[in-house]
């Protein structure tokens, strides 16, 4: 369910309009009445649709929504794993990223039209969990791009004089070395299948 | 004139009923929130509340044209 504060939002709008409704022939007859019909029938409803659709594009960015389909929870239970190389594992425990929003912070991408990339991604999940059906392998739709790694890691001085990061540094820049290619376990499967969690004290 | 009032009012009401279900799909896809309602929530709901307003500015629009207002 969405916050309270928004549910009575909708609640009220649709009262309004109700009332409109019910009064449409008094203030349909004059220029005041007429103010009145249009905020309470068009300024009103797209105000409420508009913060409604904003606030869900932000939830549909959230862990708990991407984990609400039960074939990624397995997923979601891997950023739990006590494994010091599991990128997900890692990203999570040590809170690189925010936990709320683990899930989207690695998996858009950083460009111009990575949000709008992510949410249209988003609609080939929907698609692939009510009509499509889910694939026996969940695998990325492309390589995993360098670029979202260095979004945040890019000038870092971890990263930058890391004693293996700094004879690839062009080629990771360049995308030509994957991240990947070293940091191999990004969601540790195994030690999900095993059940074996770090829990944090 | 009352004829045209009447019309007018008529077509008020349609609007509000296109632009008041375009509240009540979104009003029922935030109380049971997945995925899958909240595409319905964009997808119809917010459709529906903008197809109600045309249909009242066009309403007020025609009406008015009638009268020779505009």
């Amino acid at each position: 369910m969405l916050p309270v504060q928004l549910i009575v939002a909708l609640v009220a709008g649709i009262a309004i309009i109700v009332l409109l409704f019910l009064g449409a022939h008094h203030l349909g007859g004059h220029t005041v009445g007429r103010v009145v019909l249009l905020v309470g029938l068009l300024a009103l409803p797209l105000l409420l649709s508009v913060g409604n659709i904003s606030f869900g594009m932000h939830e549909s960015s959230t862990t708990h929504f991407c984990l609400s389909c039960h074939e990624m929870q397995r997923h979601g239970k891997s950023l739990f794993v006590d494994n010091r190389q599991a990128l997900a594992a890692v990203h999570y425990q040590n809170r690189f990223v925010d936990r709320e929003t683990v899930c989207y912070s690695c998996h858009k991408d950083y460009a111009l039209f990575g949000d709008v990339k992510a949410k249209m991604n988003g609609l080939r999940h929907v698609w692939a969990h009510y009509i499509a059906g889910v694939p026996e392998t969940i695998k990325l739709y492309q390589p995993y791009p360098n670029s979202n790694c260095l979004h945040c890691h890019d000038d870092s001085r971890r990263f930058v004089e890391g004693v293996a990061h700094r004879p690839l540094l062009d080629a990771m820049y360049a995308g030509t070395t994957s991240c990947l290619s070293c940091h191999a376990i990004v969601h540790d499967m195994a030690k999900v299948d095993a059940e074996q969690f770090w829990q944090a004290r | 004139m009352a004829d045209s009032t009447e019309k007018l009012t008529r077509k008020i009401r349609r609007a509000a009923v296109v632009g008041g279900l375009g509240l009540v799909v979104q009003l029922a896809a935030a109380l049971h929130w997945t995925p899958i309602t909240f595409i319905l929530s964009a997808a119809v709901g917010a459709p529906l509340v903008l197809a109600g307003g045309v249909l009242f500015l066009a309403a007020v629009w025609r009406n008015m044209r009638d009268k020779g207002a505009v």
